[in-house]
């Protein structure tokens, strides 16, 4: 085979496994082939990864097949020390449990099984919609602003524009009439929900992700995530429509729905992802959850410690606090709610919409009734 | 400048780039097509531009991005105040003024435009931290390196910019703006460089001092911490530490009292302290 034929292989090759490389890079690639001559197999492996990779996680592919075509095996290693993945840190490890016979006080228990199959999540009913729209409505004026750094023209404002008082100048022959201001609009923070799916929680996961439909339709910046016994990204699922629609696409996403619970790790999972994390950063952070973990405790406080850091309101919403005798004394709660901005009882849509109407709580500086009452 | 040139001349100014970097630096020259670093933070994507600069002898143009940069801060504005200053000054009539205050002295520049008008090198600090309507505004200035002013008239670059671009991955970049980009990961260098690296920062430390701490670094970096130190952290340690020996501190003890240099957050403190007599030897 000419060498022609063995680039061109290798290129169509890369395509099948599944790094679909446009042309231009090809091309850049062949270039930089003629410019640079290869000195060997690692120089030649360098100059691939420069012109057809765009993301280090596009050399899981192109390793082997460079590998097969070029190297006959031998490659030089990614990194000196270790691989990059920011992914690997944090929520790894299977977490056991120190004691699986502790009784956990209050609500349903939380069991261990990992589950892999399709949940179904029921339609919405005429009342329901109607609670919806409402929350559509309330939702967006509760969601806490933060000053944009854009300025944008203003009646009244803190700098002039002199651009404007310039172009207007032009009017009345350079003479300047009126001032012209601009200031920093305040605009609304992003919201980042991340909801139980367990099987604790079955009964309220329906309603808990129509209410996430309607924080990723109404609010401008928005992220959902499930857990149960592995995180889930389900924003892109979610951003549908019609409200049924976005739920049935989930099921195909949601794998460990009604399944046991691991919140912990699936947070500090959460918190190991850099780019999850700039999603909490500054944020109001919705936490769906009855907080009922099953064994080691540590790093659920750790992840919800770290997360109220990062946020702006870290707010916890579980059904079990809808009931008025109910006390956060459960260890994996008792822990939490001392970092918690706030710890109010949701259960269904219309708890959820109230919870909602109280918009006050998220924009002024919080005093915690609960942790005030109960640590 | 030759592959071994542009590697000479990067360790002369104390960057020590392995083979995969040096590749991706001088395909980028070669080819005249922008660069786009990743990795950890403080691993020297920043400081790889600096030195790109130094090496080749051109002028470093930084732009720093953010969420809400807008063409103002990126490309140019005019001196409005001037402008109108000028009117008030000259008096003059408003028909000719027009072409009057529509001058390159009243046009202030800014990090693109600057980038355009002498060989530079152009630093596109962080830009995932910038909203994708600057990345695709970003694309079609490195599409074709010009810049069209509507009083001015088109400017176009005499020396097309060495560019620059990095990127902490917090956020997926566009894949357009990628496929006109170069890639490299900078991954956390191995004990041999890191050795180098700090032995060139800081000449004062000791050679076992340096590898002790070399192997703390790493050591540090398999431990489970929220932030990982990077390059930028240990000779920042080394530093403090070399500062402390001169006063007259043991090294081991001078390590130990600097280590707030390298680990900048109080849980990831107490699992160093947790492991110290693994990481620093008595």
């Amino acid at each position: 085979m000419t060498a022609t034929g063995h680039l061109r292989g290798f290129l169509s090759a890369l395509r099948e496994e599944g790094l679909a490389v446009p042309v231009a890079r090809q091309r850049d690639f062949l270039c930089a082939l003629t410019t640079v001559p290869p000195r060997d197999v690692r120089h030649l492996y360098w100059l691939a990864t420069a012109t057809l990779t765009t993301s280090v996680d596009d050399r899981a592919v192109l390793d082997p097949v460079f590998a097969a075509w070029f190297a006959g095996g031998t490659l030089p290693a990614l990194s000196e020390t270790e691989e990059p993945g920011a992914e690997d840190r944090g929520g790894g490890g299977e977490v056991t449990p120190a004691d699986q016979s502790a009784r956990e006080g209050a609500g349903r228990e939380a069991s261990w099984a990992a589950m892999d199959h399709q949940a179904t999540f029921a339609l919405t009913t005429l009342t329901e919609h109607q609670i919806l729209a409402r929350l559509r409505r309330d939702l967006p004026p509760a969601v806490p602003t933060v000053r944009s750094r854009r300025r944008t023209p203003a009646r009244r404002g803190d700098r002039l524009d002199v651009r404007r008082v310039h172009r207007d100048a032009w009017r009345t022959g350079g003479e300047i009439v009126r001032p012209r201001w601009r200031r920093r609009p305040r605009r609304q923070r992003p919201v980042l929900v991340l909801i139980d799916v367990s099987g604790s929680m079955k009964q309220h996961s329906r309603d808990h992700l129509r209410f996430a439909h309607t924080v990723v339709a109404t609010c401008d910046r928005a992220e959902v995530f499930t857990f149960g016994t592995r995180l889930t990204q389900v924003t892109a699922a979610l951003r549908k429509r019609d409200v049924d629609a976005a739920l049935s696409a989930l099921t195909d996403v949601v794998r460990d729905a009604d399944g046991g619970t691991r919140i912990g790790p699936s947070l500090l999972q959460f918190l190991g992802n850099a780019r999850h994390v700039s999603r909490a950063r500054g944020a109001l952070v919705l936490v769906l959850s009855d907080g009922l973990e099953r064994g080691d405790c540590v790093p659920l406080t750790r992840a919800v410690r770290r997360l109220s850091l990062l946020a702006h309101r870290l707010v916890w919403w579980s059904p079990l606090a809808c009931d008025p005798a109910y006390r956060p004394v459960t260890r994996g709660m008792a822990a939490v709610v001392a970092h918690v901005h706030e710890l109010a009882g949701v259960r269904d849509l219309h708890t959820a919409w109230e919870q909602v109407r109280k918009e006050g709580r998220w924009t002024s500086e919080w005093t915690s009734e609960w942790t005030s009452e109960w640590t | 400048m030759n592959e071994a040139e542009l590697a000479q001349g990067m360790r002369a100014a104390r960057y020590f780039a392995d083979e995969g970097l040096l590749t991706a630096v001088y395909l980028a020259l070669t080819l005249g097509r922008p660069l786009l670093v990743e990795g950890e933070p403080g691993v020297g994507k920043t400081e790889l531009a600096a030195v790109l600069a130094r090496v080749l002898d051109r002028e470093l143009v930084r732009l720093q991005c953010y969420e809400g940069l807008d063409a103002g801060q990126a490309l140019y504005e005019w001196d409005y105040p001037k402008q109108l200053l000028h009117l008030r000054a000259t008096g003059v009539d408003a028909a000719a003024g027009v072409g009057e205050v529509y001058r390159a002295e009243f046009l202030l520049e800014r990090p693109l435009l600057r980038s355009l008008r002498q060989p530079t090198v152009l630093l596109v600090d962080e830009v995932d931290r910038a909203d994708s309507e600057f990345e695709a505004f970003l694309l079609e200035f490195l599409g074709d390196f010009q810049i069209t002013i509507p009083e001015l008239g088109t400017i176009r670059a005499t020396e097309p910019p060495v560019v620059v671009l990095t990127s902490n991955r917090t956020r997926e970049l566009h894949d357009a703006l990628k496929r006109r980009c170069l890639y490299h990961w900078i991954p956390f260098p191995g004990t041999e460089r890191e050795r180098a690296i700090v032995r060139a920062h800081v000449p004062s430390i000791e050679e076992d001092a340096a590898d002790s701490l070399v192997r703390a670094v790493s050591g540090a970096r398999r431990l489970d911490l929220l932030k990982r130190p990077g390059i930028a952290e240990s000779v920042e340690w080394a530093r403090g530490a070399a500062a402390l020996a001169a006063n007259g501190d043991p090294w081991p003890v001078a390590l130990r009292r600097a280590l707030g240099l390298l680990i900048k957050d109080e849980e990831d403190m107490a699992v160093v302290h947790a492991h110290i007599d693994e990481l620093i030897a008595p």
